[in-house]
This record gives structure tokens, C-alpha cells and sequence, in this order.
């Protein structure tokens, strides 16, 4: 067997893990402390699972409309309690996740109530969960880049800066609620489809934990980060097999440095250490000089600081020393 | 001359249709009456300023005139449509722009990026879709703004290697990258020396021939006497005095509010 076949299992748990991760990770880039994505992931499970079984219903038509049906449930939970910020919405939304935990116990037939629904074969394949992924991710991708991108970040960082700029900042968190519940949901109908059984102790309290963990680890404001979370934490618990009963503690290590000594995660190293080169280039290429000497040479009248920037820039379409008045 | 309170309306300066208008309009923070029963209109092409000491409302009426801080009364009007119920985004999109008290830049984006965050909002700076998507081409609002705000060099600064100052232009930047009616200035220049603050003022005065309405807060009373049109004084959240800057700041009321009792009684 190649070593693809051997590790399906764990293939096909990070793919779902990094849906899941990313139904948390956007809220967050959007400023909105939510883990409704979670609660979404179980009720995509679940939804599967009874399209599948009870209706008999394909694999990409089932992903289709659980994938909605989940979109469109957090949407509504937003519409809600879209005022909330913080601790208060994050606890909102952790009940609404233990809400789902107590209807799939309680749901009877539907749900099969604590033994879960078991058997959930469909014409599902990895063909499919791996275009599902990539159109995903290029989606996620798209929305760091550009004018959509830069909103986001104003969305998240200052919002009331944003909508002086004129942003909605409204519509925005809404949307975080929607993508939220879409990514939640797609993740649970695809785990059902691969894992063909679902129970109450697979939606509980310990994914909210998994998934804040990757985007905490992995980094919380790309994607990439989610990709690093998603792959570090469903595949160290197999590389700590070796070591026994010891891997848990190992495990809350590993987090808890992660945690103090990378705020921003794995990805946030990575971005600090671009913007350290940038700086290096920048300073050997002299433009920090001539940025400040041109300061200089606006705030002051010393002849020095605009023969430095005149070297430093060698540039015709800089006027040295021009004061901002004289450009105009 | 400055005016008596009944009279100031009047005698601001009035030809056409004001850009903005405010009409008793009122603030209160609980019993903190922050601004109380302010009038003003602000006309197009004119430089305004709002002098007045710490406390006395000038930040919380900006933040009233933007939408962002909550009327508890009174009437806001652009172009002569009223609009004190409009969210503080749309108010935006009528290409009313500002600055804030404090430097607020996003850390995570550079100093082109910051400045293209207003750019992005403009009607006529809707690139096409592939370059939207992809967040690559040119943004001629965002050149045109850093070239006003002379921030050549630092276009791929992060707000943090950045001086006070700089920052402080950036910010500015991306309030003109709006290309607004109304420009409010929340104390652009504090944080700057003598050099650059005639450097705003020039770049102020430069926008005003572009028949922008631009309003200042600011407390360097120079400035004021040498960029505005026409002050205001406000003091205890009231207007207690308008008109031309060197009249205003010598206002007995107004040197009382702003500059001190003692002061006034040496002048």
C-alpha cells in the first residue's frame, strides 16, 4: 500500500479538521468571536447522515444542501445575537453548540439519539472531497487579497474606523455568521461521509477545543494558518504514539508554548520574519535613510539631509526638500 | 466680530446651499451634557475650525456629525437632506471623511494599504473584477494621495516603523483617498512640529482651491488664525463663539474658556 492509502484516514481527518478550523478562523478574521461553526459541523453530521440513510439522497446533493441548510441556521443564530461581542458571544454560541449536543441525544429515530446514526454509505470520494477542499480554499484565499481583504482587516481591527470608511460593518459580521455555518457544516456532512457513523460524543465540547487550538497554534488570521493547525494537531497525536501514556502531556506542552511564545501562531513567525527581510532590503537598498532624510529635509532646512536624500533617492521625480506644499 | 449666540447662524459665511448643517443638536452621556444645543452650518470651499479647551465637545460633535457617536437630539443635514438617522457607513459613502483624535491605522496593513481602505469605497474607482479578486492594479486615488501627503518612501511601512507624524499623514491620506465634500480633521497635527503643521496647513488651504469644506479641531491657535475661514468656539458642549479666527481668539469669553482667566487678565 502506498503511503497515501495508509494514511487516508488521518488524510481525510485533516481535510475535515481544516474546514472545521476555518468555520472559526473566519469569524475571527471578521472580528467575531464565535464558535458556531462547531455546533454547524454538528449538525452537518447529523444532516448527512439522515439524507443519506432516510432519503436515499447522493453525496454531492447532500453536501449541497446540508452545506446550506448549516449556512443559513447560523445566519439566523447571527441575525440574533449579532449585537453580542467577546466572551458574551462566544458563550452564545457555545451554547448553541451544546444546543445541537442536546438535540442529537434527544432527537429520537432521527437522530438515533445517544447510539448516533451508523452506516452512512454513499457514493462520496476523495475525488470529491479534494475539489471541495481546493475550491474551498481558493475561496478562503481570494478573501485575504485585495479590497476585500483590506476590509476584512478593518472589519476586524477598528470598526469603527471602517465604517467611516464606509463599510458595513453589519453586513460583515452576518456574513462571518453565514461562511461560518457554510464551512461548519460542509465539514460535518463530509466527516459523516467518510466516516459512515456519527454519535453524540462526536459533536461535543473537545471540537471547540480542536479547532481553537489549530487556528491558535497554526495562526489565526490566514489561512495558511489553519492549514498548519489542521495538519500539526490531526497528525501529532499518531506521531506521539511512541511515547505512550506521556503524549498528553506532551501535547498540552506543545500548545501551551505555541501559545506564549507565538501569539500570532506558526504563520505569524513566518510573517514577522518577511517583514524583518523587507526592513533588511530596505535599509541596504537605503531607502530608510532616504525616507528620513527626506523627513529631514522636510521639517528642517539642513542642506545636508537633502544632499543625503538626493544620493540615497537618485530619483528625478523626487523634488529634495520640496515641502508638501510644493508639490501641490 | 464675533456673535452673540442668537446671531451665529446668521453670520456665518452663507452662499447657497450649505454642505453641512447642524440644528441644535445634542449629546448627553448620561448627566454629562457633551455637546448641548450646537448650530452650525459649514458651507462649500471654506476651511472651519472648532477651538476650545479639552472637554468642551469638539471630538464627541465630530463624532455626532459622522454617525459614530449617538444624537440624543437635534437635526444633521448634507446638502440639505437630513440624515441624523443614517448609519455611520452611509454617511461615509456621501463622501464625508475624517481623521480620528488618535492615530488609527490598521497594523497589519502598509502605509499604501491603510491609504487604499479609503480609496476602495469611490464610485469612480471600481477596478475590474479579475483585479478586484486577485487585489492587484493600481489605484490612482491612492497615488494621488500620497503624492498630497508626501509619503513617498514609506509606501510598504507598516504603521509601527512609522514616526508619530507620519502616521499622522497616512491618515490623512486616507481621508483625501475618499476624495470627500467634507473633510473633519480631529486635531491633525498634534504630535507634529512648527514645519509640519505649516505643512498640513498648506495642504489644507491646497484642497480648499479644490472647493473641498474642511473642518478642523485643533488647539494650536495659530494654525487656526492661519488656515481657517472661520472659527467657532465651543466651550461646556455650547458654541460660545464664531467668526473669523483673529476675532474669535480675541473673544474675552473665548480667552476665558480656551486660554484661561489669567491669561486674559495679563493680555
Amino acid at each position: 500500500m502506498s503511503w497515501y492509502d495508509t494514511n487516508l484516514v488521518l488524510i481525510q481527518a485533516t481535510i475535515t479538521g481544516l474546514l472545521l478550523a476555518l468555520s472559526i478562523q473566519i469569524p475571527l478574521r471578521m472580528g467575531v468571536f464565535s464558535f458556531a461553526g462547531v455546533g454547524a459541523y454538528g449538525f452537518g453530521c447529523y444532516a448527512g447522515a439522515v439524507l443519506v440513510l432516510d432519503h436515499q439522497m447522493a453525496a454531492l446533493p447532500t453536501i449541497l444542501v446540508t452545506t446550506l441548510a448549516g449556512g443559513l441556521i447560523v445566519l439566523v443564530l447571527g441575525l440574533f445575537i449579532n449585537r453580542l461581542n467577546g466572551l458574551t458571544l462566544a458563550m452564545a454560541t457555545v451554547a448553541f453548540d451544546l444546543i445541537i449536543g442536546v438535540v442529537a441525544v434527544n432527537g429520537g429515530e432521527t437522530t438515533g439519539g445517544a447510539t448516533g446514526r451508523y452506516g452512512v454509505i454513499s457514493d462520496f470520494t476523495m475525488g470529491h472531497m479534494w475539489t471541495i477542499l481546493v475550491v474551498v480554499m481558493v475561496l478562503v484565499a481570494l478573501s485575504e487579497r485585495g479590497k476585500l481583504g483590506r476590509r476584512i482587516d478593518a472589519v476586524r481591527d477598528d470598526p469603527e474606523l471602517a465604517s467611516s470608511v464606509g463599510i458595513r460593518v453589519y453586513n460583515y459580521r452576518l456574513a462571518a455568521f453565514f461562511v461560518s455555518g457554510l464551512l461548519g457544516a460542509a465539514a460535518g456532512a463530509m466527516n459523516i461521509l467518510v466516516r459512515s457513523a456519527i454519535t453524540p460524543l462526536d459533536i461535543g465540547f473537545h471540537l471547540i477545543v480542536l479547532a481553537l487550538t489549530m487556528i491558535i497554534v497554526g495562526g489565526s488570521l490566514s489561512w495558511k494558518g489553519a492549514v498548519i493547525g489542521a495538519v500539526v494537531f490531526t497528525w501529532l497525536p499518531d506521531v506521539l504514539q511512541v511515547i505512550g501514556e506521556w503524549q498528553e502531556l506532551v501535547y498540552g506542552v506543545i500548545v501551551a508554548v505555541a501559545a506564549v511564545l507565538m501569539p500570532r501562531g506558526i504563520y505569524g513567525l513566518y510573517v514577522e520574519a518577511k517583514r524583518a527581510v523587507l526592513r533588511r532590503r530596505r535599509t541596504r537598498r537605503g531607502a530608510v535613510r532616504a525616507a528620513v532624510a527626506a523627513e529631514r529635509a522636510r521639517t528642517t532646512d539642513d542642506d545636508e539631509a537633502l544632499a543625503e536624500m538626493e544620493d540615497d533617492l537618485g530619483s528625478p521625480s523626487v523634488t529634495p526638500g520640496g515641502s508638501m506644499g510644493a508639490n501641490l | 466680530m464675533t456673535t452673540s449666540a442668537n446671531e451665529r447662524v446668521a453670520h456665518a459665511p452663507d452662499s447657497g446651499t450649505p454642505v453641512f448643517e447642524a440644528r441644535d443638536v445634542k449629546v448627553y452621556f448620561g448627566g454629562v451634557k457633551a455637546v448641548d444645543g450646537v448650530s452650525l452650518k459649514l458651507m462649500p470651499g471654506l476651511i472651519y475650525g472648532i477651538i476650545g479647551p479639552n472637554g468642551s465637545g469638539k471630538s464627541t460633535l465630530i463624532g455626532a456629525m459622522t454617525r459614530l457617536t449617538k444624537l440624543t437630539s437635534g437635526e444633521l443635514l448634507f446638502d440639505g437632506e437630513p440624515y441624523h438617522n443614517a448609519s455611520a457607513s452611509s454617511i461615509a459613502r456621501k463622501r464625508v471623511a475624517r481623521t480620528f483624535q488618535t492615530v488609527r491605522l490598521l497594523p497589519d496593513l502598509d502605509v499604501r494599504d491603510n491609504i487604499r481602505l479609503g480609496a476602495d469605497g469611490r464610485q469612480d474607482e471600481r477596478p475590474n473584477l479579475l483585479s478586484r479578486i486577485l487585489g492587484i492594479g493600481g489605484s490612482p486615488a491612492t497615488d494621488d494621495a500620497i503624492d498630497k501627503a508626501q509619503l513617498h518612501g514609506f509606501e510598504s511601512f507598516y504603521p509601527s516603523e512609522l514616526s508619530y507624524g507620519t502616521q499622522r499623514r497616512v491618515e490623512i491620506a486616507r481621508a483625501i483617498s475618499t476624495n470627500p465634500r467634507l473633510l473633519l480633521l480631529d486635531e491633525p497635527t498634534a504630535g507634529m512640529n512648527q514645519t509640519e503643521r505649516a505643512e498640513i496647513s498648506q495642504l489644507m488651504k491646497s484642497l480648499k482651491n479644490d472647493g473641498l469644506c474642511q473642518l478642523l479641531v485643533e488647539h494650536d491657535v495659530q494654525m487656526m488664525i492661519d488656515t481657517c475661514d472661520h472659527v467657532f468656539a465651543m466651550n461646556f458642549g455650547k458654541l460660545i463663539a464664531e467668526g473669523r479666527p483673529e476675532d474669535v481668539v480675541r473673544d474675552p469669553q473665548v480667552q476665558e474658556a480656551y486660554l484661561g482667566r489669567k491669561w486674559r487678565e495679563h493680555a
